[in-house]
């Protein structure tokens, strides 16, 4: 079956503006966008530059934005697009380097702020430390996250202001937060209650309807302000 | 690099952006109605003829609908706000999509019978 596929084209030493451009492959039942996209590299145009390692939606490499919305090429059926041009566009909100292939930094910088990582000040215990069911239920979601990027870079409020944490970052922080073996609670909160933090999410939900793992992150972010307000009051 | 945009109007829009986008929209709308409503009621302050050639001025059919309309921006906001407070602090924010189709409702089923109030 031959599929059209309109593709963002950008590089940088040959091109001023970007411009999109038209393949027409061949495709076979069962192959997602990442496997066409393979296939117009390796045998139509090599010079097509985009991200991708794990090809198993874990890796989180090759978020882009397919058919308008911000989606994993890999785990994205050319089926489920319906029969129009494929219209594929490196994730919004980020500097683009070439292509697909976009300037992740200001996503992880923000990642950072939020301090991923477990944060322990009592004496480590000897043994792993163990969580209830309950404990683990509270963070399970959350913890799925494989920072693909897809979420944050279909953000308004992140668009508007890349300073604005975004929800990966908030998400993460949830995820500590909320862990019971970890001791940076409060100040990741007061890191996160900020103009530029928790209160720049206005429930807008791209994030939620992006996130490949189908978390949803809105749900996160109001715990999140509930218990800024609560402690704060 | 290419530097980025600070809006995406291409990005595909689900119910909650639309949500948002309408919610934007009907906040300024009814903010630049509140600046007109100061105006108008300021002229009583000039006297009643005043007053009276400023109100005959408001009731033509082009306010009218103007009015109809306001109506509609100002349910569509008061309902998708219980919506947002419910996703804010009642934990809602996994009935999204249902609670966004039941504000509309709303909205359209008190708006749209309203015309014949505003108008006949």
């Amino acid at each position: 079956m031959k599929r059209k596929f309109r593709i963002f084209r950008y590089q940088p030493d040959k091109d001023k503006k970007p411009y999109y451009k038209e393949y027409e492959i061949e495709i076979e039942d069962g192959w997602t966008v990442l496997d066409a996209l393979n296939h117009i590299h390796w045998y139509v145009d090599g010079t097509l530059a985009y991200r991708r390692a794990c090809r198993s939606e874990i890796c989180g490499s090759c978020a882009m934005r397919i058919n308008g919305k911000n989606r994993l090429a890999c785990k994205t059926q050319i089926k489920t697009l319906g029969s129009g041009t494929i219209k594929i566009e490196p994730l919004p909100g980020l500097p683009i380097i070439k292509d697909m292939v976009v300037d992740m930094d200001p996503f992880f910088r923000n990642l950072e702020k939020v301090k991923p990582y477990f944060i322990k000040y009592s004496p480590l215990p000897e043994e792993e430390q163990l969580q209830t069911p309950e404990e683990r239920d509270l963070i399970n979601e959350a913890a799925m996250c494989i920072l693909c990027g897809a979420c944050t870079t279909s953000c308004p409020s992140f668009w508007a202001n890349p300073d604005y944490l975004g929800p990966a970052a908030l998400l993460k922080a949830y995820r500590f937060i909320f862990d019971s073996r970890d001791e940076g609670g409060k100040e990741r909160l007061e890191i996160i209650n900020d103009r530029n933090g928790l209160w720049r999410c206005h429930a807008i939900f791209n994030c939620t309807e992006a996130c490949p793992k189908n978390i949803n992150i809105t749900h996160y972010i109001k715990k999140l302000q509930n218990l800024a307000v609560n402690n704060q009051f | 690099m290419l530097k980025p945009k600070w809006f995406y109007p291409s990005y595909r829009k689900d119910v909650g952006e639309w949500a948002w986008i309408l919610h934007r929209l009907g906040g300024l709308a009814l903010m630049l109605y509140l600046l007109l409503h100061i105006f108008v009621t300021n002229r009583l302050a000039a006297g009643p003829e005043a007053f009276n050639s400023t109100m005959k001025a408001l009731s033509t059919p082009t306010f009218k609908f103007l009015e109809w309309g306001l109506w509609g921006v100002i349910l569509f906001h008061a309902f998708n706000g219980i919506r947002l407070v419910l996703i804010d602090f009642a934990g809602a924010s996994k009935y999204q999509k249902t609670l966004f189709w039941i504000a509309f409702a709303l909205f359209l089923a008190l708006w749209i019978p309203a015309a014949w109030k505003f108008f006949l």
